[in-house]
């Protein structure tokens, strides 16, 4: 069959609207790129691509389902495992950020009191947002680089926080109803300010801030 | 407990440091498993959201990879290991799909799945995105720039441009296969 611009739009419209689009067989190759193509700009709308809280919370479960099935298993020829994990390489994308700020947890140490920038050095200023398109006072996420965070806006001043939750490393909302940050793995919640407000037995750290500047209105975040 | 874990964050993401966590009995092997895939949905997740760019395929598929890739794999591995394993299996996952539903033989259609994994990719989606779009000639970068990055319809985006409808998909149709000739040549 060959592409043609209704079938493809249909495709694109499907993909706009988040909808399963409808599985057809392509012509040629050029088909499947386009279709590939599209699906890339798709995701980089701002705010698209990020799991639903449900999906999360689906996927927490199954996991630990599927490890647990797997570990019942005997593997033959190999002894039991007595390794410990080693978090290593690949300097700094989202999830291995989010692996290191989870490891106080696991240790069980006290809660650092991290003020410090997520990112120290190694980085470079990445433009996020333009200042004149942060509301006052409200967070707004973006993501650049390995980094995961919220904007802050307070009149000409703009503060970023690390939006990778500190209990186990998922990626955090910014309730408007509410006005405060929230996980939608296990709900743990933060002030816009980075405090935990804190349900957990033991004191999650705070969130970790990010180094921000305004260059020529353009709101920078020093990231890897 | 050590400095090294209060400023352990930032020299990780700086450095890629090594941070051993404490011996663990089986138990608690298990659970760092457990905690170190869960780690990696939003990441699978985001990879996978950015190929097929729709909510339900992407859900499917990340919950197929976590689940091939938990059972096939050995117990005992480092994150690193995890990590790249996890790529691996999204990408012939990936392969799979489309082959099973748009094409006869995606095998070769697909030069991603042929790449080695790129963790870092996915965050990078936006500058990835950029730079394709300043390969492209002015009106097939406006059609896709109101079309995707702003979420304009087509009669929006007809009136933008001063078009008509039927010439917006046209002008869609040959930006979306320009550019995915401009992909396949830098992939």
């Amino acid at each position: 069959m060959n592409d043609d611009p209704e079938q493809l739009d249909k495709h694109v419209e499907d993909l706009l609207q988040d909808r399963r689009p409808e599985r057809t067989p392509l012509g040629d190759d050029a088909a499947l790129r386009a279709r590939q193509t599209a699906a890339m700009l798709r995701a980089a709308k701002p705010g698209a691509g990020l799991p639903s809280k449900e999906f999360l919370e689906r996927m927490q479960g199954s996991i630990q389902g599927w490890v647990g099935e797997r570990s019942a298993r005997p593997e033959p020829g190999a002894r039991p495992s007595r390794r410990a994990l080693l978090l290593t390489g690949a300097a700094g994308i989202a999830a291995g950020v989010a692996a290191a700020v989870g490891i106080d947890r696991l240790g069980k140490s006290p809660a650092p009191s991290n003020n410090q920038a997520l990112v120290q050095n190694n980085g470079t200023w990445k433009p996020v947002r333009a200042l004149a398109d942060l509301p006052e006072g409200t967070p707004v996420a973006f993501r650049s680089g390995a980094i995961e965070g919220f904007l802050i806006r307070q009149g000409q001043e703009v503060k970023g926080l690390s939006a990778v939750c500190t209990h186990m490393g998922c990626i955090l909302n910014y309730s408007k109803f509410r006005k405060q940050i929230e996980c939608p793995c296990h709900g743990a919640t933060f002030q816009t300010d980075g405090q935990p407000t804190d349900q957990y037995n033991s004191p999650l750290p705070r969130l970790p801030s990010l180094n921000v500047r305004i260059q020529r209105g353009q709101v920078e975040v020093y990231t890897v | 407990m050590s400095e090294d874990h209060k400023t352990g964050a930032a020299a990780f993401a700086s450095s890629g440091k090594v941070v051993a966590l404490p011996q663990a009995d089986a138990t608690q092997d298990q659970d760092h498993l457990t905690w170190a895939y869960q780690t990696h949905v939003t990441a699978i997740y985001q990879y996978i959201y950015s190929r097929v760019g729709n909510r339900p395929d992407a859900e499917d598929l990340s919950a197929q990879v976590f689940m091939k890739a938990i059972t096939g794999m050995r117990s005992d591995v480092s994150v690193p290991e995890l990590r790249s394993w996890l790529y691996r299996v999204a990408q012939t996952t990936l392969a799979d799909h489309w082959r099973e539903y748009y094409a006869e033989d995606a095998g070769e259609l697909e030069d991603d799945v042929t790449r080695p994994p790129a963790p870092r990719e996915n965050p990078e989606a936006v500058l990835r995105v950029d730079s394709l779009l300043a390969t492209l000639p002015e009106s097939y970068r406006r059609v896709l720039e109101l079309r995707f990055l702003r979420g304009y319809s087509v009669r929006e985006t007809a009136q933008e441009l001063n078009l008509s409808e039927t010439n917006v998909k046209v002008l869609q149709f040959r930006a979306l296969n320009r550019a995915g000739r401009e992909r396949g040549r830098t992939t």
